[in-house]
């Protein structure tokens, strides 16, 4: 019989312990944390960023690193309302286009950061950044600064209509967090991310055409950012060129919580998910327990470095730069 | 004054100092040729035009270019002969283009400017003295800063006092709440000026109402998103004692909206500020009890005429009172019955003001306290 407490199993299921000891610590100062409604709370304002977290989750595997999210969000949230309100306004009247439009914007300024990325061979890094700020710059071109605002009760239904207590938007995140394990797992895809990530020399070594999987990891996370784009028009009715305002931290902190590793190979799509619940919570929570303003940047500072420590195997690793 | 007396004025002091600039350009190119550039003979007549702010991604920073575009228009340029300087929330960039700004014209500049933070206003006024442009600011500058410590080349400064507007709208809610009750506010960024004037006035209206309990403050940060969560946070913590909720600024109001509809709760009293287009649809629709609108329209127009004015030489700023170099602009603030009124008047057709009329607007001179 295989031992329980491994060292491998104890990292594995760190980040999960962590979220549980968040919940009871919460709990324990403020009973009201621990209520259906608090979750579905959560669960909204974690809707938008888990969907950025899973996109950038991709591209980290690989041991590259995208801070185009904010750009890319604010475009493509920019772009789903006038899409939206191009088309009707309304679902029933054939806005329902907006999504795929939308779905394929986002994919096309991924390939894009991948190809700037890859064959002007500059670093993810600044690739990525400079993408972002080009995102940002057209929400601002397009939307002359105002806010565009979508008041379709249909589309709206995203956030108002409740099935078992949580709205719409959360099972549409369940499924695209679903569809990424999927991509993850069980496509070849989802394992040349990890080849990459392992150790890139090899992958090249052994035939892998890393370069179309790099650039292909940014379509994907593009995919991706374009959903959060849209939840975040569903959560907020409205979409002004900030609206991926402060997604970059929430998300690579998120994925860093959850003990995915900046350098690579390490990690995953499940590890993501539970990194955005520990920083939800942890947002949630201190306002529930009452904390004084004036602490809680600092506190959620520190929470996310116990996290990290418990939460990473850096043991595998010879030195962190 | 009629204005066919004030023309004739404006006519002839710019007709004598071309006159002046024209006959010391003759005689100084006639025996030190160069050292005169045609630069210093544009620094009086045709100062270049420039306005310095944050970013372009919000309504009220679109307003105040609004305006200064609208002013450019009116002195015979077109939209573009006015630079946008934007500093993207850093002081440094601040400075720093403005700096660049006054190499460029050889200081022949008239410049508006919000300096980002109050330190920031310092530097940015020494640089425009040294070069020897003007400078008209607003929002931000320390107290011990005063424009009339810089000869004519800090012409003044405007910013709104927001504790009196921000008491009335706390008032509006707590009458909305029937004198009794909790109430929540969602600030701007901690250490943001505005955002400590627009508590500030929550808590003196509170005084006037025992019956009604603050519950919390905190910060959300301008932000829409962050509004949110925290809205939803404060109903996880409060719950039904919460009836009614004082946003620093419209976007916050937004988001708090948000966090309602979520959980289906209707008809919540909230009051805002700012006065941007949706919140004052909102305030007709209903949905939020009042705002206060600062016209940075009127803002962006005038502290740029200001510093033109100041420039080509229409008044010298070192001969006008304290209270025409630093004063506060206008509030209106925007509730049911005149938000219809206010709609018409200042949003649906943006007024023609009179660029030349520097302080009718605005709000008496600064107090210190």
């Amino acid at each position: 019989m295989k031992r329980l407490m491994t060292r491998e199993n104890a990292i594995r299921w760190a980040p999960l312990l962590v979220l549980i000891g968040l919940m009871i610590l919460f709990t324990a100062i403020n009973p009201a944390f621990l209520s259906q409604r608090n979750f579905a709370r959560i669960a909204i304002a974690a809707a938008p960023a888990l969907m950025v977290a899973i996109g950038v989750t991709f591209i980290i595997v690989m041991g590259s690193i995208d801070l185009s999210m904010e750009g890319t969000v604010g475009l493509t949230a920019v772009l789903f309302c006038f899409v939206f309100l191009a088309t009707g306004g309304t679902l029933a009247a054939g806005a329902w286009v907006a999504v795929p439009v939308i779905l394929l914007a986002g994919a096309l300024i991924g390939l894009v950061n991948g190809l700037v990325h890859v064959k002007l061979r500059i670093p993810s890094f600044m690739a990525s950044l400079a993408i972002g700020f080009v995102g940002t710059g057209a929400a601002v071109l397009i939307t002359g600064g105002d806010i565009v605002k979508i008041d379709d009760d249909t589309f709206r239904a995203l956030l108002t209509w409740r099935i078992a207590g949580f709205p719409l938007m959360v099972y549409v995140v369940i499924v695209m967090a679903l569809i990424a394990w999927f991509i993850q797992s069980h496509t070849t895809l989802g394992r040349n991310f990890y080849a990459v990530g392992g150790g890139e020399e090899l992958a090249h070594a052994s035939g892998l055409n890393v370069r179309r999987v790099r650039i292909l990891g940014f379509v994907l996370a593009g995919v991706f950012y374009a959903v959060a784009g849209i939840l975040q028009v569903a959560k907020l009715g409205q979409a002004e060129s900030v609206s991926g305002a402060n997604f970059m931290f929430i998300s690579i902190t998120s994925v860093v919580v959850g003990g995915v590793a900046l350098w690579g190979g390490i990690g995953g799509i499940w590890n993501t998910v539970v990194g955005v619940l520990i920083v939800n919570v942890i947002n949630n929570g201190m306002v529930v327990i009452g904390l004084p303003d004036y602490l809680q940047d600092g506190m959620l500072g520190l929470l996310v470095i116990v996290a990290v420590v418990l939460s990473t195997d850096r043991r595998s690793i010879s030195f962190v730069k | 004054m009629s204005t066919f007396i004030k023309d004739f004025i404006e006519r002839e002091t710019i007709n004598r100092r071309n006159f002046l600039l024209a006959s010391a350009a003759g005689l100084t190119s006639a025996t030190m040729p160069g050292v005169f550039g045609g630069g210093m003979a544009r620094a009086a007549t045709e100062p270049a035009l420039a306005w310095s702010y944050r970013d372009r991604a919000s309504a009220y920073w679109n307003a105040i270019v609004s305006g200064g575009e609208a002013f450019t228009e009116s002195i015979g340029k077109p939209k573009d002969a006015m630079t946008s300087l934007i500093n993207e929330g850093s002081s440094e960039k601040s400075l720093a283009d403005i700096k660049a700004f006054l190499a460029k014209n050889n200081g022949a500049c008239a410049i508006a400017c919000d300096p980002n933070d109050s330190p920031n206003a310092r530097p940015v006024a020494e640089a425009v003295q040294a070069a020897g442009g003007y400078v008209s600011t607003i929002w931000n500058k320390t107290d011990d800063a005063h424009p009339w410590d810089f000869g004519d080349n800090w012409v003044s400064h405007m910013t709104w006092s927001d504790e009196k507007p921000a008491e009335e709208t706390a008032r509006i809610l707590f009458e909305a709440m029937g004198g009794k009750g909790g109430v929540v506010h969602l600030g701007g960024i901690a250490a943001n000026n505005p955002a400590i004037e627009r508590l500030n006035g929550l808590k003196n209206a509170l005084k006037d109402y025992p019956d009604i309990t603050l519950l919390d403050a905190q910060p959300a940060d301008w932000d829409t998103t962050k509004a949110a969560e925290l809205m939803a946070s404060f109903l996880t913590k409060y719950g039904d004692q919460i009836t009614g909720v004082h946003c620093a600024n419209d976007n916050i109001a937004y988001g708090v909206m948000e966090a309602l509809k979520a959980e289906g709760i209707e008809g919540m009293p909230i009051v805002a500020y700012d006065g941007n287009p949706e919140a004052v649809q909102m305030v007709m629709d209903g949905k939020l009890l009042a705002t206060v609108f600062t016209n940075p329209h009127w803002g962006g127009g005038i502290t740029l005429s200001l510093a033109y004015h100041a420039a080509i030489g229409t008044f010298k700023p070192s001969e006008e009172p304290h209270e025409h170099r630093e004063f506060y602009g206008p509030t209106i603030l925007v509730t049911a019955k005149d938000a219809a009124d206010f709609k018409a008047k200042y949003l649906d057709n943006v007024p023609t003001y009179d660029w030349t009329d520097f302080w009718g607007p605005s709000n008496g001179g600064i107090v210190y306290k």
